[in-house]
Formats: structure tokens, sequence, C-alpha cells
């Protein structure tokens, strides 16, 4: 049974502000799910995916969910001050969407390693260009290819389809250095940003998490 | 986000390498955060003047869909206990 985490926040300027409930589509979930999940209410916290003041509440049959986009009524908010614990695997599979934390021992290996040993696949999807470098998880560069080096010049390399080659060119060289299982990350919104995924999986990559990091100023630079 | 710990936030684990599903769950954790609307928006610069004009236009917008929806909802009811029992 996957455990399922709701977040929402009430900003202090009373703006509902809603952090996603990540569920699989295709389950019913109303009806299967039997234990706890998370609601919390958070007061002044920032809207980004901040995982410390996130509570586990054990309200078996609660029908507040606020996964699907309902109308907007406010639902039962509990709050309380607990730290966040991830599902515990009772019998068969239990899958969290959010990764192990760095702190927390899971049992999840790849490949013989942590989630923290495993090495990152950058992906820089830029406007016009999309770049992939493979790097170990201490950073050093392992592989770097772009949708120039591929061959394309100027505007095709702003093509998905340029990224998705770029993509099975970078999953090739890593595999020949012994790499199987990667993180990904990707930085910025180009067109290259989910071909170039699709690239790594085609290459023959196999992919554990994808994590976003497109920067995001708090009014910084004038763009 | 050099400041920030990284594998964190906005990150999705993919199940079973359904990498298509965990797409599309980051990609809707993002907007619905709204991080896609606003880097989009900052790829070019908005004057303030009309960053304050947009920011109360969709503040209206949002209390006035939010009373419609209220509205509908109160509206649409029709399982419920009679009214006007006892008169």
């Amino acid at each position: 049974m996957v455990a399922y985490i709701n977040l929402r926040l009430l900003s202090a300027t009373g703006k509902l502000l809603r952090l996603p409930s990540i569920h699989e589509p295709e389950e019913v979930w109303p009806s299967q799910w039997s234990r706890g999940f998370c609601m919390v209410l958070v007061e002044s916290v920032p809207s980004t995916l901040c995982r410390q003041l996130i509570t586990p509440l054990n309200v078996n049959g609660t029908a507040s969910q606020c996964g699907i986009r309902r109308l907007p009524q406010l639902r039962p908010l509990f709050l309380s001050a607990v730290s966040h614990q991830e599902a515990e695997a009772s019998t068969g599979k239990d899958f969290s969407h959010l990764p192990p934390m760095p702190g927390q021992d899971s049992p999840l290996r790849w490949a013989g390693k942590k989630f923290e040993e495993l090495p990152i696949i950058h992906i820089k999807a830029t406007y016009n260009n999309t770049h992939i470098q493979l790097t170990d998880s201490a950073g050093q560069s392992l592989v770097r290819t772009s949708c120039g080096t591929e061959g394309f010049k100027n505007s095709k390399k702003s093509t998905p389809i340029a990224a998705q080659t770029a993509g099975i060119s970078a999953a090739a060289k890593a595999t020949v250095k012994g790499v199987t299982f990667v993180r990904v990350v990707v930085k910025g919104l180009g067109p290259g940003r989910l071909s170039a995924i699709k690239g790594l999986t085609m290459g023959g990559l196999q992919l554990v998490s994808i994590t976003d990091n497109t920067p995001v100023p708090h009014n910084g630079c004038r763009p | 986000m050099a400041r920030h710990l990284r594998f964190i936030a906005r990150t999705v684990m993919v199940q079973d390498g359904n990498v298509d599903t965990a797409y599309k769950n980051l990609n809707r954790m993002l907007t619905q955060d709204g991080i896609i609307d606003a880097v989009k928006r900052r790829r070019y610069f908005e004057k303030p003047c009309r960053e304050r004009r947009r920011k109360n236009f969709e503040n209206c917008r949002r209390i006035y869909h939010m009373e419609m929806a209220r509205k509908i909802a109160f509206v649409s009811r029709t399982n419920r206990e009679d009214p006007w029992l006892g008169c």
C-alpha cells in the first residue's frame, strides 16, 4: 500500500497555496488507502517542497484529500510539529515518491549504491541548446555531450530531436564507463527538457530520480 | 540553488522505470508551486507597473472564481434535508 503525502500551505496572507499531492494516476486511491497520510497546515512557510515541517498523521478514512483539484473548500487542516517520516514498508512494495534523505538510512540500493552515491546527470535545457553532463556523486565530470557536439548547428540545436540524440550518445558513453543507475537533474525550461531524459532511457541508462534545479531568483538580476 | 541541500526539494523518484509518469508528476508539482510560471515570466523583464497590475488582476480573478465555485456548489445541492420541515 502506498502512503500519500498531501501538503497544503496557508500563507500568512490568507492565499491558499497548494503543495501538490503526488499520487499515481492509475490507482483509485480514496478507496484503497488504509494507512495514514500526512496533512499539514503551515503558516508563513515558503511554498517550496520543504520537508522539514511535514507531519505524519494517522487519520484513517478522513475524507479530505487534496489530491484532486476540487472546489476550493477549506478542508480540515491539522497542525502538528513532528518531523517527516517516510512510509513504513508493510506488505509488498512500498514506494515513496520522495527521495531518501541523507540522514535517513533507507534500505534502497541501486547496484549496491546508496542514493547519495549514485552518479548525477545534469541536463541544462536552454532555449537554444541542451547540454548533458554526467558526473559522479562528488562532482567529477565523466561524460559531456550537447546538441552541438552531436553535429547539429544553429537553430537545429534547439530541437527536441537534437536533445534526444545527445541523450542517447551520453547514455552510450556512460555505459562504456560502467554506469547503470543515475539521478537526473534538469535545469531550465527548453525544448530539450523531456526528450533528453527520453534519450537517456533509450540509450540504456536507468533513471532513479528526476530533480528540477531550474534557477529561480528571488528578484535578483534583471533578466 | 547552491545554498540549499540538493536532491530534497523538487525531486521525484522514478517507479519501475516509469519515467513519463515521474516527469508528469514533477511537472504537476512545479506548476502547482508556480515555479514554471515564474520561470516563464522571468525570461523577459516585467516592468514594476505591469507587475502590480497583473498581481491585482490575479487576486481579483482568484476571489471571483472562489466565490463563483462556492455559489455553484451551493446552488447545485440536491440531496439535503427538507428546509421547510414543519411548515
